[in-house]
Formats: structure tokens, C-alpha cells, sequence
């Protein structure tokens, strides 16, 4: 009966352990899946014409010569898509249309004088002019048909006026008649919302094909290119095609959100054919190819991260953690050494473990504030370096902060040295140091290395110590060690507090994480080899 | 070698703990090397001598009123039941004790005339002039030559040739030169048990020492390395003084010329390693040598 019993219990542990190992594997392929794969869009992905401009413009790579033929490939398709949304804007934008009148007024009434005719003349085509003006001002404004159509008619009445003829005042008939025709077919209660949609469609357009040929260039390094990944481009023209709108299904209830078709918007109207061209052509507009932006792990970000690689996030985060490690690893070996070997068991002694271990639970955050106030503020100017955040300031915060850890590990790997060790050597006459040196600290080495992987881990992702200390969302790579600098912790914190920006570059926060995860991984794998080959020493092999 | 043969027989018929084998393991010794066990007259050998010594850890009593003298150039062997501070009288010698934390020490022990436990005592140049084997072996993980260099390292010699020569001469000494001479780089931790054991006493050769301690060097090692290193020791009595601690009586019997008998922390009796086997003077000797207790 036992011996089913240890069976049993037995197979019930080898499946729990087996369980948990699955568990364990499947929580991983759940939080490191989508992320990698999400990540690795940031340098694996469909590119548009519009980067390859961009890489030509700001890092000089690429062909011209081809991208010049490229360029003139999507002119003729893209010209189409301008032309149909001005076409439409001279039905819609009174406006502009009023303002032209003005115009043309004031320029009949130079070119009047330049003529040099008599003043009754002047006065009476002046006046006549004037009337148009008005007429046609009245058209434009105007929402019923009737009254539109009756003005423009008057209008027209006068086009084969001899008096107006050679003048600019023909422009009124032209602008008469193109009016009358796109008004046929608008509805006109609804212009004021056409002209809030095309508003909408053609700020949509501007970041799909980026400024018109012909505009001024924009301010903003991003403004000046239009969709430069084809999955951003795609979800403009799904942004495109589609609007949102709030409406009341239900009275009293919560409004809902439901997508309408802008084609469905605006039909009828000359806009309409616009959407199915520019679906249908998007690809000849834009020419996505697949790349491989294996740069964006040196190139510098530009602004907002919109484009531009993590090169100097990735520096930061190297140094930091290098600089961290080189302060914390002689400090973490000596007290431990000194708490294993030289510290005898009095009060004083308790309290600067307790101390240590409560050490190792402090919120990042207070080892944040306690950098600034004492590092920074008083510490580095107290030996004549400037007060402000730097490197320097931020890699001793973060050495503090993993100490505990450092010493904890030490400690167990110094303790676990065999006492026959020490009593060999100090048989053979070596002083406490030397057989510390000589003997237990080679011994003790994996252990310590150990502490260094938890450290390393911990030191390379950490946001808060390094926040008022050292880094800063953006800015020139550091020239020393008393200038900050970005890091790749900080940047995905600052994307993801960022404006509306954040929405517009997802691959690049998951292209961030995964390089930080990635960077921890092999920092990891070169302590974890350097520990094997130690270990393999030291048991004779 | 002749001598070599008797010690295997003798080793086969260790099993039987039988006394009357005692006798002629004795006289055999005695008459092998009698005519080296005589004290030469250009010995350098230390002397130790040990007046009133007690040894506590904390309160509860190590060793208690050792009163003897160790004759140099000469192999004394310090037997006993189990926890009758054999070893801590042994560690006491070269102040090993130190580790261990809260100790105290009542009385004088003297190394050449010295008190190891006055506070001018410098430990560095004592520990080189005692050197000490250890019950397990205890090479350190690096290569062989730089465990045997380890200790002359340590008082001053720094240049390779210097301690190349020591480090052959030490392997030599310890009977070890001949099975690693080819591959000095490898790892202590990869040679057998005897090997180890015969490395550790090499180490503490290299040092130069006047006097080497062991402390039940052979208990971990199979009978054949035993009898090695029972050779070994008898090469070395000429010129070191040694003090073996040992469990196994008939391994007192072979290799020392004197023997102490401990018991619960007191020194019982202390002669000629004949006498005590044969003709002991106390009864405790007597009991435990004849096997009646222990």
C-alpha cells in the first residue's frame, strides 16, 4: 500500500514540476511573443518611396538617380488625386471664391485707370463691376438654389459686355459658370460639412503623400515626408475611407460609435471618385518594397522619435550600465568580504546588514530623488564638477541601487568557499588578505558573477533612479562623462507619456523595448559564459 | 624495495586488528631503520615543547596540562579515541586554531624555545617554519606548479626559475615528480586521492620547513596510497621533524619512533613507540592499545 502511495506521489510531483515548467515557457511566448514580433517590424518592414526620401534627405544612403525615376512614376498618379480634391474645393471653399472677386474688383479698377478712360466711364463700369461682384458674392453665400441661380444668371447676362472685355473683370464668368456647375450637383445644406470632411481628408492626404510639389517646405523634420512605413499608410487610407461618427441609437443611452463611408458622404459630388482611386492606387502612389532598416540600431532619432533609429538610446543605456557595473562590483565584493570574513558578531555588525537588506527594498524612485539631492546637488560639485544631470550622477544612483543584490550574492558565494581552502593557505603562512585574494575570491567567482547577472538585468531597465540624474528624452550624444544622455529605458517612458505622436510610431516603442530586452539578453550571455569558463576552471577541466 | 614488500603485507593483514602482528610490525620497523633513526649530529631540526598547555574552545576543554617535549628530526606519532584533542593539540602547534572563534589558551608552547601564543609571535614566518597536512586533501583549484608554488610565493620568491627549481625539488621530495612531471599546467583537482594527498605534502615542503604536522593524513586514501605515503614520511624523518596524528595504530607502530597516547583531552602517556605497544606503562595505555576500548 505505501509503495502505491510513493508512487503516486511521486508521479503527482514529476507532473507538477513538468506543469510548471510549461506554464512558465507559455507566460513567456505570451509577454515576449507579440513583443518580438512587434519589434522586429521596426527594422523588418514594407517601405514606402516617401523613407527612402527621407533616407536619402537625412543620413545620405541610397540610390538618387533611381529615386528621382521613382519619384517621377508616382507624379502622374498622385497629380490625379490633387487635381480631383482642388476640383471639388472650388465648389466648396466660398471663401476663396469671394476673396477672388474682391480681387478682381480692385484689379479692374487699376487696369481702369491705366487705361485712361474718361471718369463718367469709370464711374459707370465701376459700378457695374461692383454690382457683379456683389451678385456673385450673394451666389456664393447663399444655400438656396434658387436664389444662387438667379444671381449667377445675371451675372452671365453681362459676360459679352464690350466695356468688360480685356479686362480681368472676365474672370467674373468664369467663376460664375464653374460655380453654376458644381453646384449642380452639391447639396448644398451640407457644405459646411463637406468643408469640414475635406478638411479632415486633406490633412489625411498630406501625411499620406506629404506636402504638395510646389508648397513650401514644412518646419518639422516629419511634415516634410508623407507615410514612410506601408502599414502607417495603410491606416490612413483606412482613415481615409472611413469616418467615425457619434450618433443617438437609443434615447437615453450612451452615444455609439459607427463608421460611415466618406464615398457614401460625398456622392454625387466630384469628390466621390476619389476614394476608389486612391484605394486602387495607393501602391503605385507610394511603391512599398520590403527592407531591412538594420540601421535603426545606430542611426540617431530625430524628434518624437518619428523616424530615425535607437543608436544613441543604446550608447546611454551601454554606458550606464557598464559605468554602474564597474562602481558596484568592487564595492559589493569588499563589504561582503568584510561581513564574511572580518566583521565579528556584535550590534554593530546586525545593524549594518539589517541595514543592507532593507536597502534592497526601497522603491526605485527614492533612489531617483536620492541621487538628485545628494549626488548630483552635492556630491560631484563638491569635487568641482557641474551640478547637473549626467552620466556620472546617474551610474552612481544606479550602483547604489543594486549593492544590496551585489553584496547578498557575494556574500553567499564567499561564504560557500570551503573552509579547507583558507586553512590550506593560511597554513602555509599567507596573511588573511592574501589568501582572500589568491584563494577565495577566485573560488567564490561564479557566485559573484551571479549577483553580477541580477544586477546587470536590473541596472539596464531601470527608469526612475536615472530620471533626475542622467537622462534626457533627447539631445546630442554624450561627449563626456558629465553630459546626460538618452537610454533606451527612458526613451519607451517618454514615448509612451508623449502626445499624439506615440499612436503614430508604435514600431518604434515596441522597436525600443525589444532592443532593451534584446541588449539585457546578451549582457547576460557574455556573464553567463564568462561564469562557465570559470567554473570549468576551477573544477579541473 | 624490501621494505616496501613487508609494509604491503603488513597492510593486508591490518584488517584483523590483531595485537600479536603489532609486535612484529614493531620490531620490523625498529630493525629497518634502525641504523637511520639515529639522531644526526648537524640536525636543524625545531624542538617543540609544549609546558602546562590547555586549549578551550569556549568552555568546554580542548586539551588540558600538555606537558611534553618533541624530539627532532624524528616522526612522533600522537594517537587516541575519537575527541581526545589529538588534533587540536596539533593545530595548536602552527596557531591553525585561529579560525575558529572563541578559543582560549592557558600555558606555554614552544617552537625552538619560542611561545607560538605570545603576542610577538609572527604567524607568517611561524606557518612557514610549521608546515601542515591536512586530513582530506585540500589542493587548491588551480595547476599543479602553482599550488606547489604557492607557498614560496608567498615569503618572497618571485622569479620563475627560482621556483621552478622548488616546485621539482618539492614534487621529488613528495615522491610525485616522476607521475606529473610532464603536464605541470593541469589541474590539482584532476589527480587521484593519494596523488592529492602526496601533492598537499609537497606544497607544504616547498616552504622549507623545519617541521611538518599531519593531521590523519592517510584516513581518506585507499591502502595502497597509504603505503606511499607511509614511505614517504619515512624518507622525510631525516630531515623534518614530524608529527603524525592518527587512528590507526598499526600505522603508529611503522612509522614513528615516538608516540603520545591522548585521552578525553589529557596527555596519558608519552614513550618509545616499543614501549607503549608492548609493554605500556599506564592501564588506559594498555586497554587501548590492546583494543579493549577505543
Amino acid at each position: 500500500m505505501r509503495h502505491i502511495i510513493r508512487q503516486i506521489t511521486d508521479r503527482a510531483f514529476t507532473i507538477l514540476t513538468g506543469t510548471s515548467v510549461v506554464l512558465l515557457a507559455f507566460a513567456l511566448l505570451v509577454i515576449l511573443g507579440p513583443m518580438l514580433w512587434r519589434g522586429s517590424k521596426a527594422v523588418i518592414f514594407k517601405d514606402t518611396v516617401e523613407f527612402r526620401k527621407m533616407q536619402l534627405d537625412l543620413y545620405n544612403r541610397g540610390n538618387p538617380a533611381n529615386l528621382k525615376v521613382e519619384n517621377a512614376e508616382t507624379e502622374s498618379f498622385r497629380k490625379t488625386v490633387y487635381e480631383t480634391i482642388d476640383d471639388f474645393k472650388h465648389g466648396i471653399d466660398t471663401e476663396e471664391l469671394i476673396d477672388r472677386t474682391k480681387q478682381i474688383y480692385r484689379q479692374l479698377g487699376k487696369e481702369l485707370r491705366y487705361k485712361g478712360v474718361t471718369d463718367e466711364e469709370y464711374q459707370r463700369i465701376r459700378s457695374l463691376a461692383r454690382e457683379l461682384r456683389d451678385r456673385l458674392q450673394a451666389a456664393f453665400e447663399s444655400n438656396d438654389k434658387k436664389v444662387i441661380k438667379e444671381n449667377i444668371n445675371y451675372v452671365l447676362r453681362y459676360h459679352l459686355d464690350e466695356n468688360l472685355a480685356e479686362t480681368s473683370a472676365v474672370e467674373f464668368f468664369t467663376l460664375a459658370e464653374d460655380f453654376q456647375q458644381s453646384v449642380e450637383n452639391i447639396d448644398l445644406n451640407k457644405r459646411q460639412q463637406y468643408a469640414g470632411s475635406l478638411q479632415q481628408i486633406e490633412e489625411i492626404i498630406f501625411h499620406l503623400l506629404g506636402p504638395r510639389p510646389g508648397d513650401p517646405l514644412p518646419a518639422l523634420t516629419m511634415n516634410r515626408y508623407g507615410a514612410t512605413r506601408w502599414d502607417l499608410a495603410q491606416k490612413l487610407l483606412d482613415n481615409l475611407l472611413w469616418s467615425e461618427k457619434w450618433i443617438q441609437k437609443e434615447a437615453a443611452q450612451p452615444l455609439v460609435k459607427i463608421r460611415v463611408s466618406r464615398a457614401e458622404e460625398f456622392a454625387g459630388t466630384k469628390l466621390e471618385p476619389l476614394f476608389g482611386y486612391v484605394q486602387n492606387n495607393l501602391d503605385k502612389m507610394l511603391k512599398p518594397e520590403f527592407t531591412v532598416y538594420w540601421q535603426y540600431f545606430i542611426d540617431d532619432s530625430t524628434p518624437g522619435h518619428y523616424f530615425g533609429g535607437v543608436g544613441p538610446e543604446i550608447l546611454g543605456t551601454l554606458l550606464l550600465t557598464l559605468l554602474a557595473m564597474l562602481f558596484v562590483f568592487p564595492l559589493g565584493v569588499i563589504s561582503a568580504a568584510y561581513l564574511v570574513e572580518c566583521a565579528s558578531d556584535n550590534i554593530a555588525v546586525r545593524i549594518i546588514r539589517m541595514s543592507i537588506n532593507t536597502l534592497a527594498g526601497v522603491p526605485s524612485i527614492v533612489f531617483g530623488l536620492f541621487g538628485l539631492a545628494f549626488f548630483v546637488l552635492f556630491f560631484i560639485p563638491l569635487f568641482g564638477g557641474p551640478s547637473k544631470p549626467c552620466i556620472l550622477a546617474a551610474s552612481l544612483t544606479l550602483a547604489v541601487l543594486t549593492l544590496p543584490v551585489m553584496i547578498r550574492a557575494s556574500e553567499e558565494a564567499i561564504r560557500s568557499v570551503p573552509q579547507s581552502y583558507k586553512e590550506a593557505s593560511l597554513g602555509l603562512g599567507a596573511s588573511k588578505f592574501r589568501t582572500f585574494m589568491r584563494v577565495t575570491f577566485p573560488v567564490a567567482l561564479p557566485g559573484i558573477l551571479t549577483g553580477v547577472i541580477l544586477s546587470l538585468s536590473r541596472v539596464a531597465g531601470e527608469t526612475a533612479p536615472i530620471l533626475f540624474t542622467g537622462a534626457v528624452a533627447l539631445g546630442p550624444l554624450p561627449k563626456s562623462l558629465f553630459d546626460p544622455t538618452m537610454t533606451l529605458s527612458y526613451g519607451s517612458y517618454d514615448i509612451a507619456v508623449g502626445d499624439r505622436l506615440a499612436m503614430m510610431v508604435p514600431h518604434n516603442q515596441y522597436g525600443m523595448v525589444v532592443t532593451l530586452v534584446l541588449l539585457i539578453l546578451c549582457l547576460n550571455t557574455i556573464a553567463i559564459v564568462l561564469r562557465a569558463r570559470v567554473s570549468r576552471k576551477l573544477r579541473g577541466q | 624495495m624490501q621494505k616496501g614488500k613487508d609494509k604491503m603485507q603488513i597492510s593486508a593483514l591490518e584488517k584483523e586488528a590483531n595485537i600479536d602482528h603489532i609486535d612484529s610490525v614493531v620490531s620490523l620497523g625498529q630493525k629497518a631503520g634502525s641504523g637511520i633513526k639515529k639522531k644526526k649530529p648537524d640536525c636543524k631540526c625545531a624542538v617543540i615543547k609544549s609546558e602546562n598547555f590547555s586549549f578551550y574552545y569556549g568552555t568546554k576543554v580542548g586539551v588540558k596540562d600538555i606537558t611534553m617535549e618533541i624530539y627532532p628530526c624524528s616522526v612522533t606519532a600522537i594517537i587516541g579515541p575519537s575527541g581526545c584533542g589529538k588534533s587540536t593539540f596539533l593545530r595548536s602547534i602552527n596557531r591553525i586554531n585561529d579560525l575558529i572563534p572563541h578559543t582560549r589558551v592557558e600555558g606555554r608552547l614552544l617552537v625552538n624555545g619560542h611561545n607560538v601564543y605570545d603576542k610577538s609571535t609572527n604567524l607568517v614566518n611561524l606557518r612557514q617554519q610549521v608546515g601542515m597536512v591536512f586530513q582530506k586533501p585540500n589542493p587548491f583549484p588551480k595547476s599543479i606548479f602553482d599550488n606547489v608554488a604557492y607557498g614560496p610565493g608567498l615569503h618572497g620568491v618571485k622569479k620563475r626559475s627560482a621556483l621552478q627549481q622548488i616546485v621539482e625539488e618539492s614534487l621529488k621530495a613528495a615522491a610525485l615528480w616522476e607521475e606529473v612531471k610532464d603536464d605541470l599546467k593541469k589541474s590539482a583537482l584532476a589527480l587521484s586521492g593519494g596523488q592529492q594527498q602526496r601533492l598537499c605534502i609537497a606544497r607544504a615542503l616547498a616552504t622549507r620547513p623545519n617541521i611538518i604536522l599531519m593531521d590523519e593524513p592517510c584516513s581518506a586514501l585507499d591502502p595502497i596510497a597509504t603505503s606511499k605515503i607511509e614511505d614517504l614520511i619515512d624518507k622525510l624523518q631525516n630531515d623534518y621533524t614530524i608529527v603524525i596524528v592518527t587512528h590507526n595504530m598499526q600505522q603508529a607502530a611503522r612509522v614513528s619512533e615516538r608516540t603520545a597516547f591522548f585521552c578525553l583531552g589529557e596527555l596519558i602517556e608519552y614513550d618509545s613507540t616499543a614501549k607503549i605497544f608492548r609493554n605500556p606503562g599506564k592501564k588506559q595505555t594498555e586497554d587501548y592499545v590492546t583494543g579493549r576500548f577505543g
